[in-house]
Formats: structure tokens, sequence, C-alpha cells
């Protein structure tokens, strides 16, 4: 387990180094054709004096290499750059908004692994029943949704047409700005139920093959054979092999969500990273977007090492070194 | 008098969209306690499907037993109810698979594996079933058992995972233990250890064992009696001195035929059976051997033959089974071919 | 491919294909003895393996859905100049007039009409060249550079592939339509950058499973045996790997247009994709999410046209993996 996680860990720092190449030949200048000054302050007039003062600060006038150095070293410091626009570290203004896309992120999870579980293994055991050919079509049309569509559809029906219906009975919010009358929880629910619609999707199709495919091994029919019943067949032996591809998925969704569902957090005006960055782009304040991706690239990193190391507790075959199937 | 095991006429299809398999079609036999009955044939003859009809293993909806009776110690099997079935199977009838690296469930450790049927079938408390699983290790002769017995699969070999695989199938002292190619997917010096194994376990046990194999140096070595399959129909049955010494049905000297031979001088020739084994949708009419029988007739074509009796209950499916010097040249030599 | 004989249960011997078609991977029934090949004997089966894949696809009613739906758009979008304006009017055309905008649905304009007094059907046909050709465009970048990569990376082996495969990894690391914001943010937002940017993001999927398909041909025996005839590596590419590693490119190739529309969509509408007035689904929905009080049906028919798109070539590309017969691991 120990050489286990050792490797996992040193097989981060080659792709840690790409993403940071990748993120720093972005804003380098020669490379591509925008201009590295303006990748650092935003797009808005600046002075020529603040100008060569960011052309020092950051070393655009030495070599390439320099550059990178001073790059990275900034990065494992924890500076993310300055937000010429609003005046203020990148980093304090996510440290502030993480807190809103971390409950947001837990909130869907839980939705996505309950439901999409649930989904898959009544579809896989019931095959061809009506339930079985609910899943799999409602599946099919959830994962070509486009989420941020799937939000306001939700907000014009239960935000909206609830209220007129009910004449203002029973609704819900629409956003988290929307109204006070609500319980805080209480505005969670649509935005959560759409950041975990097509994940929930993709679950749900992943536990149904994974359990169709599970109960073809042969190590099921051992089972069968020793007399157990069904559902103790299922939930005994099928149950934690199928779950280890899903687990995954849903750690590694995780990681994700929690970079902000950018699309998510910006049909509910969610003031979450995600958000952050929407608002961003639309000032067109760059330190802001390229900080977000990077913060939000190494969570996502981290994440998956933990999935990846959990995993191993799931499957003995990896925790101790080298299986032969 | 009631037998142990008692098949009689047992059927079982499967259907699939090109059409009705009839994996096992009309198939009897009988096994008494301690005896040790050899299947035969080539992949696709039914011989696995047998198996898995004697467990009730046999899946809906694409498959089902459609016929005959499976009379253990006189109880009807095919008629059980599914908790019936499941008391049996593991603890009156067990079963070893093919590949011992896939039987096993890679998530659990091997002990586990072994002590759920006790726990299952003997109510037996997890530690006492763990101490009784150290037991069957040791007995199947995995060295240092009570540490092997929290390893998983992937940490055993081939060879020891089948020798779990038998551990774990001998855990509840069966009536009747069923092996399905046990040794097929081993090594040939491991082969040898597993039959060896097997052997000395029913004598311990005295449980009767349905050997299934393609091998007929299997069989020769352990089997009482010997069943012969060809596309899902039982074409010679007896004795194994019967069916290794006077096999009466033209495809069972094909069998023997195409063994090699060690106590030949010369490089002999190999004698395989020409042609493809049917297709179990569409079965040859009439014998459905006809198509590679050396001896076919043109009435092999029209007429099914039926089992018949050439004597002690040695039986043959073969129209032409009382003219029994028809190709004899072709049939091995049989007594010194074993 | 096709029916290997005695592997175990192809799809086509098991039970009815399930509604949506949707295992990854095949169930074969229980039992390892079957004659799995008994319908390999069949008589009269002796099609090509693209013949056999059309007829299978053929009978997948889903999928055949998808390409008829595919095909449709495509007309209607090719011939859209003859149609759309003169009965409802120029996708661009601004009307100041009074009550112009913000129509709710009427004969006229049956999806009612914008913030600008434009019809939203005439915007909706339109839009529907931009998904199209944003998603053809971009996955055709990807194959581009996905497709040498992974020949590159499966053929060559060692240090390429090692390169190669890192680099893919690196990309992976991203949050995907982050990733694309970033690169828009650099290229500038427009038309051609969305598609640009797609489609570099694209090409590490495309090389994955290109790489794993060739590792597996080159498996088998008869690329063994043509080296062993003494076939040059290209030649062994051209004539053996390529056309058998095609086939899971062609099912992920297809759910990828599906995937690009949707993010063209995404993009727009987050204002980093097509800039107005150039009509978008994404930025029809963009423009509906400040009017959903007043004009709530501006959001449907965008989404609706998204959705359907996206869903007709995700339907085909589920329909190409069964009839083509790949095992793709999600």
């Amino acid at each position: 387990m120990l050489t286990y996680t050792v490797k996992r860990v040193l097989q981060m720092i080659p792709v840690f180094i790409g993403v940071t190449l990748i993120l720093f030949i972005l804003r380098a200048p020669g490379v591509l054709p925008g201009d590295p000054v303006r990748m650092i302050v935003g797009e808005r007039a600046i002075s020529d004096a603040l100008r060569q003062q960011i052309i020092e600060k950051h070393a655009l006038d030495e070599p390439l290499i320099v550059q990178y150095r001073l790059y990275v070293t900034n990065l494992l410091q924890g500076d993310l750059g300055e937000s010429y626009q609003r005046g203020r570290p990148v980093r304090d203004i996510f440290a502030e908004k993480f807190p809103n896309t971390i409950r947001l992120a837990l909130a869907a999870i839980i939705i996505e692994a309950i439901i999409g579980i649930g989904a898959g293994i009544i579809s896989a055991v019931k095959r061809y029943s009506f339930g079985d050919v609910f899943v799999t079509l409602s599946t099919s049309i959830l994962v070509s949704v486009p989420v941020f569509w799937l939000g306001m559809l939700f907000q014009i029906f239960f935000g909206i047409k609830m209220k007129e219906w009910t004449g203002g009975a029973f609704y819900l919010p629409m956003s988290q700005m929307s109204s006070a009358d609500f319980p805080d929880w209480a505005h969670l629910i649509l935005p959560a139920i759409t950041l975990a619609s097509v994940s929930t999707a993709y679950v749900a199709r992943i536990m149904r093959s994974q359990m169709l495919e599970v109960q073809n091994q042969d190590y099921i029919r051992t089972a069968e054979a020793k007399g157990l019943s069904r559902r103790q067949v299922i939930v005994r032996h099928a149950l934690k092999n199928a779950l280890i591809p899903v687990v995954t998925f849903i750690g590694i969704d995780l990681g994700v969500m929690m970079g902000g569902a950018i699309l998510t957090e910006t049909v509910f005006s969610w003031p979450g990273v995600g958000r952050e960055i929407f608002l961003a782009v639309g000032q067109r304040d760059w330190p802001i977007v390229m900080g977000g991706v990077i913060v939000i690239v190494f969570l996502v990193m981290i994440i998956n090492l933990i999935v990846d190391l959990s995993y191993a507790l799931l499957d003995p075959r990896i925790r101790y070194g080298g299986g032969s199937r | 008098m009631t037998h142990l095991l008692h098949v009689e006429d047992l059927a079982t299809h499967f259907t699939t969209r090109d059409g009705t398999v009839k994996a096992v079609d009309g198939m009897s036999f009988t096994l008494e306690p301690g005896e040790t009955l050899g299947v035969v044939g080539e992949s696709g003859s039914g011989k696995s499907v047998t198996a898995l009809s004697i467990m009730r293993l046999v899946q809906p909806p694409q498959g089902r037993i459609v016929g005959g009776r499976i009379l253990f110690k006189g109880a009807d099997i095919v008629a059980m109810t599914d908790t019936q079935v499941r008391e049996l199977r593991g603890d009156r009838i067990a079963m070893i698979f093919q590949d011992p690296m896939t039987s096993l469930n890679p998530v659990y450790r091997v002990g586990h594996q072994i002590g759920e049927s006790l726990i299952l079938h003997k109510g037996m408390k997890r530690r006492e079933a763990f101490e009784r699983t150290v037991e069957l290790l040791d007995m199947v002769g995995i060295s240092r058992p009570r540490e092997r017995a929290k390893d998983y699969p992937h940490q055993f070999s081939g060879g020891m995972r089948q020798r779990a695989m038998i551990a774990m199938a001998l855990a509840c002292d069966p009536d009747i233990l069923i092996a399905d190619e046990p040794t097929t997917a081993l090594d040939v010096t491991i082969q040898a250890q597993i039959l060896e194994l097997m052997m000395e376990m029913q004598e311990r046990t005295g449980a009767a064992i349905i050997m299934i194999t393609h091998d007929l140096g299997v069989v020769a070595d352990m089997a009482d009696r010997v069943m012969v399959m060809y596309a899902g129909r039982q074409v010679e049955y007896g004795t194994a001195e019967d069916v290794f010494y006077r096999p009466k049905h033209p495809y069972t000297w094909g069998l023997l035929a195409s063994l090699p031979r060690h106590d030949v001088d010369e490089k002999g020739v190999l004698n395989p059976i020409s042609g493809q084994p049917p297709s179990l949708i569409h079965v040859p009419a009439g014998c459905a051997f006809h198509p590679r029988c050396p001896h076919a007739r043109a009435v092999c074509r029209e007429q099914t033959p039926g089992l018949v009796d050439v004597g002690g209950g040695h039986v043959s499916a073969c129209l032409f089974v009382d003219v029994s010097d028809v190709g004899r040249d072709v049939a091995p030599a049989s007594g010194e071919a074993m | 491919m096709s029916a290997r004989p005695g592997s175990r249960g192809t799809r086509r011997s098991d039970g009815p294909v399930d509604a949506g078609g949707h295992e990854v991977k095949t169930e074969a029934t229980t039992l390892p003895t079957l004659p799995g090949d008994a319908h390999a004997v069949q008589p009269g089966s002796s099609r090509t393996l693209w013949g056999d894949a059309w007829s299978r696809l053929r009978k997948n009613t889903l999928a055949i859905a998808g390409l008829v739906w595919i095909i449709l758009v495509l007309l209607m979008t090719i011939s859209a100049d003859l149609w759309v304006p003169p009965f409802f009017g120029d996708p661009l055309a601004v009307d100041t007039t009074p009550g112009a905008s913000l129509q709710s649905p009427s004969l006229e304009h049956p999806f009612g009409t914008d913030r600008l007094g434009r019809d939203v059907l005439s915007r909706v046909v339109y839009g529907a060249r931009v998904s199209l050709a944003v998603g053809v465009l971009a996955v055709s970048i990807s194959l581009g550079i996905g497709l040498v990569a992974g020949a590159l990376a499966g053929y060559r082996g060692g240090l390429v592939d090692t390169l190669v495969m890192r680099t893919a990894d690196v990309f992976f690391a991203f949050p995907y339509i982050l990733f694309a914001i970033a690169l828009i943010a650099v290229l500038g937002p427009s038309y051609r950058n969305v598609f640009i940017a797609i489609g570099i993001l694209g090409w590490p999927g495309i090389a994955r499973v290109f790489r794993s398909s060739i590792l597996s041909v080159k498996e088998n025996e008869y690329v063994d045996a043509a080296r062993a005839m003494g076939a040059s590596d290209l030649r062994i590419m051209f004539r053996h790997v390529m056309p058998n590693a095609i086939a899971p490119i062609i099912v992920y190739g297809t759910m990828s247009v599906g995937g690009a529309i949707i993010t063209e969509a995404a993009l727009s509408f987050l204002g980093m994709g097509v800039q107005p007035p150039t009509p978008s689904w994404g930025l029809m929905l963009s423009d509906a999410r400040a009017l959903m009080f007043v004009a709530p049906w501006l959001t449907i028919w965008p989404g609706v046209a998204i959705l359907a798109t996206v869903l007709a070539f995700v339907l085909l590309g589920d329909g190409f993996r069964d009839a083509l017969d790949v095992k793709m691991k999600d």
C-alpha cells in the first residue's frame, strides 16, 4: 500500500509540470497571439508605468525559462496573482467563494450517488422490466441535456410556474439571491439537482453495465453454486465488484464539482467559484480566470489521488500490487 | 431402490435470437454413492449444461430445463422450489469450475469465501468457520493454511486456487461433487496433482464425483462409469471398462482413435475426427453424428437412433450397434490402447 | 470484430436489444460452453464486416432515428436560405417597431420573437448551422491530431508512447470547460476560436481510443503473419492495423460531435463562444435567461434543439458501437 501511494504521488509530478507548462505557455509572449501583459492585468487600459512594473514583476523581458521558474515558484508559494480590476489577490477571492461551492458539490454528489447507484442496480437486476427501460431511456436523454438549460427549465417550472399555479403557496427558490423566505438548505435543492443530473445518468449507466458484466463472471456462479440466494449473491458478491469503477467515477466527479460548476452556478447565481470565474470572463479579468483554472486543476489532481488511493482499499488486487487479472 | 442421483430424460434448451439451442436433449444416467462418472465430449456437446442443470444453475429466461427429472435421493430437483434447491447447492451437491483464475471473487479473502458455505449451511460462527477453513486448506495441500486463508485470490497460483475451490466444494461434506473440466485451465504438471487430490479426497469423504472433461485420459484414470456426449445427446454410456475396451459407437471410436498413443513405437498417425461439431440450433436430422461418421449410410440421415442396451447396462445410440463388425478396422485395437 | 467464433456470446446471441442498447460490454449467457459459433456457421453469412454492420445498424430503431434527425437538420440548414426568411423572417432582422419584440408564439412566429423582434424559429434553424459546423470542424481537428498521436503511440511504443500518453494525461487533468475557457481567453472569443479550442481539447480522447485499439489489433496473429512475410511497417500499418482499429474511432468520433455541440452551446452561453448577432443556440439561451419571467418560451426551443441534436449523435454512436461490436471502456 505504501509503495502504491508513493508511486502514485510520484506519478503526479510529470502531470504537475505539464499542467503548469501549459498554463504558462498560455500567457507567454510570442507563443500565442495574446499579449502577456493583457493576460496578467485583464482587458483594461493601463498606464505605461504600470505596464513596465508588471513586466518587471513577472520577468517578462527575461528568457522563458526564467519566467517559468518564477511562475512555478510563485504558484508553489500559493501566489495566484492579483486581480488588477478588483485590486485584490486572486487567492483571497477564491478562499471566500469556496465554502459555497463545496456545499453545492457535496449536496450534488449525495444525490448522484444515491439515485445513480440505485437506478443502476434496479435496472440491471430487473432487466427488461419497465423500470429498466425507463432508466435506460431517461439516462440517454439526460446525458444529452445541456445542464444550463435544464437549470433554466427547473427555474421556470418550480420557481415561476409553480408559484403562479399554486398562488404562491408552493414554489422553490430560483437562486441564492432570490428570496429570504426560505431556509438556507432550500436554496440548494434546484442547483444541486441540476448539477447532479448529468452525472447521475452516467453513474446509473456505469452501474448498470457493471452489474450486468459482473453477473456474468465466473465467481458469481461459484457463489450461486454455494447455495447463496440471489439477493445474497447480488449484495455480497456482485455489488462490491461492480461498485469499484462507479466509486472511481463519483470520486473524480466530486473533484470536478468542487472545482466550481461554472454552468450551474451561473444559472442559479450561486456565489461560488464557478460563478466568480464566469463574472471574471465577462469583465475580461483574466487573472481570476487563470488563477481559478490553476486552483481547480490542483484540486482535481489531489482528489483524483485520494480516489485512487481509496480505490486500492476497495480492490485488493491493487493494494497488494500486481494482480494477474 | 433409490439412487443417489438419477437423471431421466433431461432436456435443457436455450433461447437465442438465432433459434432454440438444444444444449441437452434426452439425457439419462444414474450415480451411486462413492462412484465416479466421467462425462466426455467435445466443447458444445452439452457436458457443462448437464452439470449446471443438476445444480439448477441454468439461467432463465434464456436457459430452461424443459423436460425430464433429476432425482437426488428420490427428490426431483427440477420440481423443487428455489429455497429447496439452495439448500442442496454447496451442501449436498457441490461444484468445481473450469477456470480457477476467475471462479474466486477477487475482492474477498480466500478463507472468507470458503467459510461462507460453512456459515450458510452448517450455521457456524465466523470463528468456527475460519478454523474449519484452515483445516480444509491444509487437507487440500496448501502450506501455511492459516496465513494463506487471509490471502486474496490473486495472491494464489492457478493450482492453489483450484485447490482452494476443491476445499470450498468439500467444505460441507457433499454427497456429490461435480467437477467441470477442473484441470483444463491448468498447467500440465499441475493437472495431475489436482486429479490426484480429487481422488484422495473422494477416498476420504466418500463423495460421488461427476467428472466432466474432454480429456479421455482423465476419465480413464478416475471413472467407474463413462458417458459420451455428442450434440446434446448421450451416444454411449457404460462402465469405464465397457466404453474403453468395447466401445460401440463410431463417435467413441473416433475419440479413442484421436488420442495420441504412447505405447506404439513408431510415430503413430493421429486420427482426428473430421469435420466440426454441429450447430445445436440446426442439429443434423437422423443421427446427429452422421455427417462426420465414416460409416454413415443413407438410413442414418433419416432415422434417429435410440439407446440400445448392448449388455449389462452398456448402451449406445447407433443404428448399427448390433452389426458390431462395422468399421472395426478403424476402432483402435482398444484393449492395448489403455 | 464481427462474430468471432467461440467468443463468449456476442451481442447478437443473447436476448433482445434493450431499449437504449446501452451496455458497454456484452452480456453473455452464463454458460461458457454454449456453442458460441452457432451463428458463425449460419448459411449465407458471407457478407463483409461493413455490410454486416450496416444490416445490424438498420435494425436499431433508435440509431436510425438519430441518423434521420441528423440528416433532416443537415437538409434544413443547407436549404434554410430558400424557405426560412420568406416565411419566418431573417434571423438577423431587428424589428424595432413597438410590439414586435418578445411576441409569444403565434402563427406568424411559431416560436415567438426575441428581445430585438427577431423570429426565434428562424434563429433556431440558423443556429443549427453554427452547431453542426462547430461540431464537425472541432471533431475533425481532434481526429487530425488524435489519430496521428494515437497511431504513433500505439505503433511505435516506447518513448513516443510515453510522451504522447503523458501529454494526454496532462490534458485530462484539466476540467474540460474551464480549459476551453482558458484557451479562448487567450485566443479571443470568436466562432473560429471556439471550434479550434474544442478541437484541441478533444485530441487526447481520440488518441487514447485509437492507441488502445491499435495495440489490441497488433496482438492479432495476422499482423504477425504479415510481418513474417516481410511486409514493411507502413504497409502493415495501413493495410492491416488501421482498417481494423478504426471501428472504435467511428463510435467515439460520432459521440464527440454531440459533445462538441453541447460544449459550443455552453461556451456561447457563458459569453466565451460565438458572438452576437450570429444565431447560436447557446447564445439564445443566454439571452433568454434574463427574460425568463417575461418570455419563458424563449428558453424552450433552443434547448430542445440542442437536446435533440446531441441525443441524435449519442444514439447513432451507440448504434455504431453495437453494430460494429466495439467494446469500449467508459
